[in-house]
């Protein structure tokens, strides 16, 4: 059987009548959406691009023009040394007599107290 | 007009010289495809897609190869995506598996008599690896060269394929009316061969 001439036996189609047309109206409709994409590309990269030069303005503007001089920071500290100056001392005494609680408590059975240091200045004004 | 000035045309932007280029061609696209995909509505779809990029792409093209050639390489690149996503579709679940994809075209019924829709279910069993230089030979008339600009492989590729691809329908046509119906006497038979 000779198949290279069968081939030629099947049927050979046409194109549609309104093919050119719709080609046309392809492209037209391609190039539409090609414009658009490239409208959103624009607008994409200059909404990152003012987002980036705000973003270094305000860097720029802390760091070189609303930097905090020498002398700020002397003033900041003679402040600080003034309010440590007006300080008023506060005593502070412990108030819990250990012994007595010691000795009222001994009485119940199989009670175990643990004695824990908390402070080495008794009687020692404290600053506030 | 000549094709070359034509083409230049065409990759100014001129819109006349691309409809002149879809008259030209369009017949001989949509049939190609048809042949390879079986299914006339996509071969129109994928036809009107090939123009598309001829329009988009016009200025990729080198004249070192025939514009036809050209034409045919974005037209079988279209047609060998489909046929593998076709693949890939009855590969997931042929249950899945639209009637539509098998085959629509004008008149089918009345022109199809046995032994071309078994020649036709041949072609289409055939890979696309054999059945676009196959098709591209026997059908539209392009040299082993041109096949080999067209679909982008060496010319003793080309060669094997085509020789390869035959043999496979020869085989196929030879099972068909040898071992399910012999087709030849039975459309004898009805008077319809």
């Amino acid at each position: 059987m000779d198949d290279i001439k069968l081939l030629g036996r099947l049927d050979r189609v046409t194109a549609p009548p309104d093919f050119d047309r719709r080609v046309l109206a392809r492209v037209a409709e391609r190039r539409a959406t090609a414009a658009q994409t490239r409208r959103a590309t624009v607008f994409r990269f200059s909404l990152a691009g003012a987002t980036a030069a705000l973003l270094v303005g305000f860097v720029v503007l802390n760091v070189f023009v609303l930097r905090p001089s020498v002398s700020d920071d002397r003033a900041g500290a003679g402040l600080a040394a003034g309010l440590f100056d007006q300080a008023r001392e506060v005593p502070v005494m412990e108030t819990v007599n250990y012994g007595r609680e010691i000795r009222s408590a001994s009485r119940e059975p199989g009670a175990v107290y643990i004695l824990e240091q908390v402070s080495n200045t008794s009687n020692i004004p404290i600053k506030y | 007009m000549d094709e070359q000035a034509l083409i230049v045309r065409l990759q100014a932007g001129d819109e006349s010289a691309f409809a002149e280029v879809v008259r030209i061609y369009k017949d001989r696209i949509v049939n190609f495809i048809y042949q390879l995909t079986g299914d006339y509505q996509k071969a129109v779809d994928l036809s009107q897609e090939t123009f598309v990029r001829v329009y988009f792409k016009a200025d990729k093209y080198k004249p070192i190869a025939p514009f036809s050639s050209w034409v045919y390489a974005i037209a079988s690149n279209l047609a060998k995506t489909e046929l593998k996503r076709r693949r890939r579709m009855a590969l997931i679940s042929i249950d899945e598996m639209p009637p539509t994809v098998e085959i629509s075209t004008p008149s089918r019924e009345a022109s199809d008599s046995g032994l071309v829709r078994n020649l036709r279910e041949a072609l289409e069993a055939l890979n696309p690896r054999y059945r676009i230089p196959v098709v591209l030979k026997d059908m539209e008339g392009y040299s082993q060269e041109e096949i080999a600009r067209i679909i982008d492989r060496p010319v003793g590729t080309v060669k094997a394929r085509i020789s390869r691809g035959r043999n496979m329908l020869r085989r196929q046509l030879e099972k068909a009316v040898h071992g399910n119906a012999p087709l030849r006497e039975q459309e004898i038979y009805d008077g319809r061969y």
